[in-house]
């Protein structure tokens, strides 16, 4: 079993996905995460001044949210069973990246009426119009996950966007209209090893 | 023989990769190119809601790179193993990145905002990110980023780097003489500039 250590913040944001597939997988890791004040002693020991980063048995190091879920993802059975199912996979995921890059300003947002408003127009502008196109697209995949017939680490995307802080927060009506997202990301919610590390995982602001 | 269509606005953008990746192994495709007018047309039909979009025997995949890395992995230019691919993954979202940071430059209209927010890019993102690039093209010592051989990866920094050095000036990598070198080589693959001279002429 190789070793993994992954390199992030203490909060959830783009080391999360991560987090969550080894969780689900089982697989053992050193969930190293540091303060904010700590960041400039290790800035410049990643590869692109940018975590997170995965350190592979001590001495290989890799950088970018996507690319060190997807490695984890496909080392441990969550990718999807052929090269097709693989590339619908990540098309999802990296549907995934753009929502996250959509919600960024809200989330910084100090000001709690500014907040709502920004965040009301990004779930308007940018995620009713995705969710509409990902139930159809659920619907018609049939069997309830969004590739193939079994989770993938794209299951787990949706869920880990789907339940930030200030998705929890703010996002009560979000998924009203998609009803089968709703269940799917309950069901990846309600897996043993998620339910596990969600309960005793740092309680975090992002 | 697979067929692919791929479809996308007549400009290079967020489609040019997977062309390059296809020319450069030299893979027969529809380049299905519309004008920004004719694109309602098309929106509806597409998985998101957005373009590029690849068909693989009328079958739809979404998703700029997600594509481009189906066909390097389909086409021999992904990487030689599972680390290879992820190191190549890790720089083509690297350039993923970068080409989110152009955007509110190349939609600014006043010229001297877009000189300034351009300033601003290229000293706290691009020069930064430069700087550890050439770190690990020297590391890496192929003069690839990956590995022994040419990956998407080479053919992403490419496509960044080239434009904007045109529409910039030299000196956005002057500083980096291992990637002006990658730049300059996979400017000069054959297939590669055999499709630069004869692509449609577009503005991004």
């Amino acid at each position: 079993m190789p070793g993994y250590k992954l390199y992030y913040f203490n909060v959830r944001g783009r080391g999360e996905l991560s987090r969550l597939i080894l969780h689900y997988a089982g697989v053992p890791f050193d969930d190293f995460r540091f303060e904010g004040k700590d960041w400039p002693a290790f800035k410049s020991k990643m590869p692109f001044g940018q975590v997170p980063v995965l350190e592979v048995d001590g001495e290989k190091m890799l950088a970018q949210s996507h690319t060190i879920a997807r490695y984890l993802a496909r080392q441990h059975g969550l990718a999807g069973q052929n090269d097709w199912e693989q590339s619908q996979a990540d098309m999802y995921v990296d549907c995934i990246y753009d929502l996250h890059g959509a919600m960024r300003t809200p989330t910084w947002e100090t000001d709690p009426v500014k907040q709502k408003e920004l965040f009301d127009k990004v779930n308007q502008d940018t995620i009713q119009p995705h969710l509409e196109k990902v139930e159809q697209h659920l619907v018609k995949n049939g069997g309830g996950h969004l590739v193939g017939q079994g989770l993938t680490w794209a299951d787990i995307a949706y869920y880990a966007y789907f339940t930030t802080p200030i998705m929890t927060r703010l996002g009560g009506e979000v998924l009203t209209k998609a009803p089968h997202l709703k269940k799917l990301i309950e069901t990846v919610g309600n897996n043993p090893n998620i339910q596990k590390y969600v309960e005793t995982r740092p309680v975090t602001s992002g | 023989m697979v067929h692919y269509k791929l479809i996308y606005f007549n400009l290079r953008g967020r489609g040019e990769l997977a062309r390059l990746v296809l020319h450069h192994q030299e893979v027969a495709f529809e380049d299905f190119r519309f004008e920004r007018e004719e694109w309602p047309k098309y929106k509806a039909g597409t998985p998101f809601g957005q373009v590029p979009v690849l068909e693989v025997d009328g079958k739809p995949l979404a998703q700029s790179n997600a594509i481009a890395r189906y066909l390097a992995r389909q086409h021999g230019l992904a990487g030689q193993n599972e680390w290879e691919q992820s190191q190549a993954d890790m720089y083509v979202d690297c350039i993923y990145d970068l080409i989110s940071g152009t955007r509110p430059i190349i939609y600014e209209t006043d010229k001297e905002k877009q000189k300034e927010i351009l300033q601003k890019f290229l000293k706290e993102t691009v020069n930064p990110h430069l700087e550890k690039l050439e770190q690990q093209l020297i590391k890496n010592g192929t003069g690839f980023l990956v590995g022994k051989s040419i990956t998407w990866a080479d053919l992403a920094y490419y496509s960044f780097f080239s434009p904007m050095t045109e529409r910039f000036g030299d000196s956005v990598i002057d500083n980096s003489p291992h990637l002006k070198k990658l730049v300059e080589h996979v400017a000069n693959i054959p297939q590669i500039k055999k499709y630069v001279e004869t692509r449609p002429k577009t503005t991004l």
